[in-house]
């Protein structure tokens, strides 16, 4: 008899079950708000993604939603301003936002540490500021409305952006998934592994004979695409952008999104902590009285950061989880003191 | 060349951020943290002296010193609390750094919650102008300008010339060697924090009668003194004053003649500034 692994295959298949219940959410409920909820969490996801991956090299960029800002105008005013269609003009975004974050990287990745959070953060600030007083073009703080994706007609299926979200929630999917793939083929090749070892010691790293500024600059470079679609989707979804959509108060939230989440897997980290701070912030702000919501968040994640074991985020839970109940020994974990950036 | 007044508010800014960042480098130095809720207990001061002064009636110099005082409390409960506990071996720095970046909603939703959204003012507590012939300052300008000036000669005297500062000193260098002499590192971090955090209060505090308060006015300025200690140099006392002196002139100057993306021109020659120099003007050379 072929041994089975159960103590694999429960959590696995308990994964797959969420994922497919998630496939199947329009079937169960067609409210609007819940399905944007969803929508919400998988674009902060996307950009969620990107930041741990530069994490991951060491790195503490404080400037994630500018990219998600310069890849919404760049669909929004290439489609708007030299009318080429929605779909082209969505791959643009990436693009663009590639382009920008690898010109960005090349310069202000030789400075590591605080360095290179203190001024990605003031690029982030640049663009919003130009976004803002750029009145031609961008419309400053009234926003551009960018356009919608054109119907589909698959055979007898319409698909109608305009009509409701489940389309966009597809489309959000879909989106997730591809990023999802590019980030975990990264996280599990040699590319991976020399990100983490950039991050654990930068110096033996260097000795090593790996380049550090050149995979910083792939890090970088790949969450900026990322992050450019995510914000493209995000402003057609919404139908507006607006330069307050992706400031630093977002950038911030990125940030505590992947390390609630946990740094320890790119994907299912990102995916849980955007989904739970986003959800917890909605509906924090339904509460009736004003402006509690800022003071519950900001309590949950520091609450979150100070009863969680050292050094792990939500998703480190699952395998603990899984620990407890197979009656397993806990892992033995090697003390780790990597030199993340602020130091 | 632009007109005084310009050059005084320069100054005035250059004030504040010298105020800010001293705490903010005092508080690194021995914590090794960037504390990213400083501008909230900016804000914060500046709401206990909103209060004590409009609903109590206490004198505004007073009211000044109990805001530093009572800010200086919640800032030691928050080292004790929260920054202690995660900058345990273990940790690493990104965790501290998420905890004090959620603490910023945290204090905003709390005085958004307690003392409204709304802009507040506070009466001029010093009215009157000083008329300097050519151009004339408010009395409360310089009240801004020479209690920084106190501030920053308290600042030097209890660092240099007391046992206290000593030990803050000894601490900041070696903190391993200078618990083998007997200094208990835990009580000093505690204690530069609850100093770093009056400063801010003060600094808040000093200028709700110029400007106005509500719950998010601690944003910019906490922005602008981290800008101040990087071009300065992390972890230089000297570099954090000098920064915060560049930063705000050069505000204040830019917006005089560039008016339209000033504050854009103001960011590219911070990151022209640490591209050129990445350890900034007073640092120790990376690596």
């Amino acid at each position: 008899m072929p041994y089975f692994d159960y103590k694999n295959f429960i959590p696995k298949s308990v994964a797959w079950f969420v994922a497919a219940l998630l496939i199947l959410l329009p079937l169960f409920t067609r409210n609007s708000i819940t399905l944007s909820i969803f929508i919400s969490s998988g674009v902060w996801a996307i950009a969620v993604m990107g930041f741990t991956l530069i994490l991951r090299t060491g790195q503490f960029s404080m400037g994630q939603a500018a990219f998600m800002a310069l890849g919404a105008y760049a669909t929004a005013i290439f489609t708007l301003q030299s009318g080429i269609p929605f779909w082209p003009g969505f791959l643009l975004a990436g693009i663009v936002s590639g382009i920008i974050a690898l010109l960005i990287g090349l310069v202000v990745l030789r400075v590591g540490g605080i360095y290179f959070s203190i001024i990605t953060l003031a690029l982030a600030e640049i663009i919003r500021i130009i976004a803002e007083r750029w009145e031609s073009v961008t419309h400053g703080v009234r926003g551009l409305r960018p356009p919608l994706p054109p119907t589909i007609s698959l055979g007898g299926l319409e698909i109608n952006f305009a009509t409701s979200a489940i389309p966009y929630y597809y489309f959000m999917i879909i989106l997730v998934v591809i990023t999802g793939i590019v980030f975990w083929r990264l996280e599990h090749s040699r590319i991976g592994g020399t990100f983490s070892s950039m991050a654990a010691n930068q110096i033996l790293a260097e000795h090593q004979g790996i380049h550090l500024m050149k995979y910083r600059v792939i890090a970088f470079t790949v969450a900026g695409i990322f992050a450019g679609y995510a914000g493209a989707y995000y402003a057609s979804f919404l139908s507006i952008i607006t330069p307050q959509m992706f400031g630093l108060w977002q950038s911030i939230q990125i940030m505590m999104m992947s390390i609630v989440g946990g740094i320890s897997s790119i994907v299912s980290g990102a995916l849980i902590g955007a989904t739970i701070l986003y959800t917890l912030s909605i509906y924090l702000s339904r509460l009736p009285i004003y402006n509690i919501q800022y003071l519950l968040f900001g309590a949950a994640v520091v609450l979150v950061l100070l009863f969680l074991p050292k050094g792990t985020g939500l998703v480190d839970l699952w395998g603990k989880f899984w620990r407890k109940v197979f009656r397993e020994p806990e892992e033995y974990e090697i003390p780790e003191d990597s030199e993340m950036a602020t130091e | 060349m632009p007109p005084a007044e310009i050059w005084i508010d320069g100054l005035i800014q250059s004030c504040i951020y010298m105020t800010m960042a001293f705490g903010m480098v005092l508080v690194f130095s021995i914590l090794g943290i960037l504390n990213w809720t400083h501008g909230q207990f900016y804000m914060l001061g500046a709401f206990v002296v909103y209060y004590a002064v409009s609903s109590w009636g206490i004198p505004f110099p007073i009211s000044l010193i109990i805001s530093g005082i009572v800010i200086a409390g919640l800032g030691m409960m928050v080292e004790k609390f929260v920054i202690e506990r995660l900058t345990a071996p273990g940790y690493g720095m990104l965790y501290v750094t998420a905890a004090t970046l959620a603490l910023i909603f945290f204090f905003e939703g709390a005085a958004g919650m307690a003392f409204g959204l709304d802009d507040k003012g506070l009466a001029m507590v010093l009215p009157g102008v000083l008329d300097l012939g050519s151009f004339s300052i408010s009395y409360q300008k310089i009240a801004v300008i020479a209690f920084t000036l106190v501030i920053m000669i308290t600042m030097y005297i209890v660092l240099n010339r007391t046992r206290m500062g000593l030990a803050i000193r000894a601490a900041a260098q070696e903190p391993i060697a200078a618990s083998l002499y007997g200094i208990n590192v835990k009580r000093v971090s505690l204690i530069v924090m609850g100093i770093g955090c009056g400063l801010a209060a003060m600094a808040g505090s000093i200028m709700a009668p110029v400007l106005y308060v509500n719950p998010f006015i601690g944003r910019v300025p906490m922005i602008f003194s981290l800008l101040a200690i990087v071009i300065g140099g992390l972890g230089s006392l000297t570099g954090a004053i000098v920064g915060a002196i560049i930063l705000g002139f050069l505000n204040s100057v830019i917006a005089y003649h560039v008016s339209y993306l000033s504050e854009a021109v103001l960011f590219v020659l911070v990151v022209a500034i640490l591209l050129i120099r990445p350890q900034g003007l007073f640092g120790a050379p990376i690596k």
